[in-house]
């Protein structure tokens, strides 16, 4: 009867509990979505980082990664390979030749790392190939071709492999794309030019639009005059395992666009094979192996199996390369509770607040349900249930619409392209999908049922105070 | 058999200035199934002196025993549990719970009491019924006249067959029909139940029907008279 009444009771005044309820339903929605979205935005960057980046165990020279010294090769490689393999929760291994060197195109030149790869074995192990913007290249497919090359899209950009460029076939594109004629008449003076970099481009067509238009149409207007020459060059140079200066030109077999722009601007794929011929060194000497676990949850205890088998050997994975990788994962949780904390302290003061209104209003009731004989622990479990039943009632419909707006954001994912270069300059994905698990929605219940109780203990003990022969009093 | 019992009982209010004796040396007995009304003019302590039988005031000084406890003996958590055992309350304003039905407000003191569900169902409808309200068992109070309202009261103050019913002025903001359907209702649980029935009031229909007429002024008992 008490758990009945109580129920009734959220419901008498309908405007005030359903002005509590949607504050609390929209909290809660806020506080879920929001850890939904941050922690889309982690899982995928850990992901990329994993399958894109650098894999989840690295095994080299002690030394090696101090210097790059390309004389700390892997003894016995053959050997070590099998060992890894034979390994429990071991998927994968591909190894790699590392070369600190110089990236050159007739007008630009950047430091890069040239990594000396197997592409069939690099491909078991990391999903890098799967990012190869369409129609740049094939990642070494084309077995005949020597001196391949497979770099990042910042790189290609800062080397002008990838231009912008406004012709006759841009401006056509655009018009069938629905570009409004005011839009495409701006653009029509730059027909037949070439920009010199990206930044050139950019500065250019933003002197011409309005700040409306730049909005609306500078990406798509960047998308169409973006173009890449096929069979485009750079040359690599570095020094060989005799200290000498050597290089190659190398061709462009394909352009991986991994949304991290830093990434994308330090690493330069090529075939060991290719490599080997120009620093000296035999082809199946190798600085590093890279392995892919079959479950990343394992990583600690396969990390500890490899440590224990190559005791001369330097085993990393990768919280341990990426420290800031496993610091941000810690660092969310931690912001996802302080998060919900203000949220849910907000709720209190809101169901705080309009139970003491409802004790208030309600003093002759209360008096004289004491007065026919309910006791004090009656009253004040009546009171707490109200205050249970108005912050679930909240919570539960804050719930529903965080599971439903996530469901409907996780596979479509929430695009923020008007911010994708500040968020690829800090290695995320500007595309986020929502997502969260089910342990963070039971979480989450339970603290609204805490918040709820803890907010109805002042109110209720407030209602215990009554004097019945007084409140009957009241009018 | 004496259900209640008051021994000279005194009610001293203090307020900051004045000193106020509400309640003056008042010694009253009451047998099971009386019909009696506490009668006086406003001021007069009536409802103070319901109030300290009730439970829900204590006197300054003096005794009041129900079935031979005194309840200046019990602690308030008792006290609750003794009112809700053993007195039955109607107030002026009827007081129910706005937000129950008349069943369910009829039959709460039973669920506190945790009478079976079955008992429960069957004593409320025969109180609805007693009360004349057998078709109005799903009405909200605020669907009721106060009337009806009050004779829904009656029937809670009397669902888990109390000791005594107290009634402060039960009639006061009721019409001169209402009046007198609530009264008979009154008077005939009274007969049939053997439950007391003690009510403050200076509503002269009411004390044309009580068959034991206490008049109070200025704290004190000026006559008990009992009718036949």
């Amino acid at each position: 009867m008490i758990w009945k009444t109580a129920w009734k009771n959220v419901w008498r005044n309908k405007v005030r509990s359903l002005v509590v309820i949607i504050s609390i339903t929209i909290g809660i929605f806020g506080g879920i979505f929001g850890v939904a979205v941050m922690n889309g935005a982690i899982a995928q960057r850990v992901d990329a980082a994993l399958n894109e980046e650098i894999s989840h165990i690295h095994i080299n020279d002690p030394a090696f990664r101090d210097n790059y010294d390309i004389q700390l090769l892997i003894h016995n490689h053959e050997q070590v390979l099998t060992t890894i393999l034979e390994t429990p929760g071991v998927n994968s291994v591909s190894s790699r030749t590392l070369i600190t060197g110089m990236a050159n195109t007739a007008t630009k030149s950047a430091g890069v790392q040239i990594i000396g790869i197997d592409p069939e074995k690099e491909k078991e192990v990391m999903r890098l190939n799967e990012t190869t913007i369409p129609g740049t290249g094939d990642f070494f497919e084309t077995a005949s071709r020597h001196n391949l090359a497979y770099i990042g899209e910042a790189l290609a950009k800062e080397l002008n492999i990838i231009r912008y460029r406004i012709d006759e076939a841009v401006l056509d594109s655009l018009a069938a794309q629905e570009l409004p004629v005011e839009v495409l008449d701006k653009l029509v003076p730059f027909s037949g030019k070439r920009f010199t970099s990206e930044k050139a481009f950019k500065n250019e067509v933003k002197g011409v639009l309005s700040m409306k238009e730049q909005r609306e149409y500078g990406a798509l207007i960047k998308e169409e005059a973006w173009s890449f020459r096929t069979r485009s060059k750079m040359t690599l140079t570095f020094l060989d395992s005799e200290q000498m200066q050597t290089g190659a030109v190398f061709r462009i077999a394909g352009i991986f666009d991994i949304k991290n722009s830093i990434f994308e601007m330090g690493q330069v794929l090529v075939k060991n094979e290719d490599l080997s011929i120009l620093t000296g060194l035999a082809a199946n000497d190798y600085h590093q192996m890279i392995v892919r676990l079959d479950d990343v949850e394992s990583t600690e205890e396969v990390t500890a199996a490899l440590s224990g088998k190559f005791p001369g050997m330097e085993v990393m994975n990768w919280k341990e390369i990426q420290p800031d990788l496993a610091m941000m994962t810690d660092m969310v949780q931690k912001m996802y509770a302080i998060f919900m904390v203000i949220i849910l302290a907000a709720l209190a003061f809101g169901i705080v607040n309009t139970m003491l209104m409802v004790v208030l209003e309600r003093t002759k009731e209360l008096g004289m349900l004491t007065a026919i004989g309910m006791n004090k622990k009656r009253v004040f479990r009546m009171i707490m249930l109200e205050s249970i039943f108005l912050s679930m009632v909240g919570g539960v419909a804050g719930m529903i619409v965080s599971k439903i707006l996530i469901g409907l954001t996780a596979t479509r994912g929430i695009n923020f392209a008007s911010y994708a270069e500040g968020f690829e300059a800090m290695g995320f994905a500007a595309h986020i999908y929502p997502s969260i698990s089910t342990s963070f929605f039971i979480t989450v219940t339970v603290l609204i049922i805490i918040t709820g109780v803890l907010s109805s203990i002042y109110p209720a003990l407030k209602a215990l105070k009554l004097d019945p022969s007084e409140a009957l009093r009241t009018e | 058999m004496k259900v209640l019992e008051i021994k000279n009982v005194h009610k001293i209010y203090n307020s900051s200035e004045v000193k106020v004796h509400a309640v003056n040396g008042v010694s009253l007995d009451f047998e099971k199934g009386e019909f009696a009304a506490i009668v006086g003019p406003s001021g007069s302590g009536k409802t103070t002196l319901l109030n300290m039988i009730g439970g829900l005031d204590t006197p300054t000084s003096g005794e009041i025993m129900v079935d031979h406890i005194n309840l200046a003996g019990l602690k308030s958590s008792a006290l609750i549990d003794f009112r809700m055992r053993n007195i039955g309350f109607v107030f002026q304003s009827y007081n129910l719970i706005p937000v129950l039905t008349a069943k369910e407000n009829v039959e709460f003191i039973m669920s506190l009491q945790k009478w079976d569900k079955k008992e429960r169902d069957q004593r409320t409808l025969e109180l609805l019924k007693a009360v004349g309200l057998e078709d109005r068992i799903n009405s909200r109070p605020s669907k009721l006249s106060g009337g009806q309202q009050q004779r829904v009261a009656v029937a809670r103050a009397l669902a888990s067959k109390p000791k005594f019913v107290l009634a402060d002025e039960p009639t006061a903001n009721l019409d001169s029909k209402s009046t007198e359907t609530l009264l008979d209702i009154m008077e005939e649980l009274n007969r049939e139940e053997g439950i007391t029935f003690i009510f403050s009031t200076h509503d002269a229909r009411v004390v044309k029907k009580a068959r034991r007429v206490i008049t109070v002024e200025d704290g004190q008992v000026i006559s008990d008279e009992r009718k036949n």
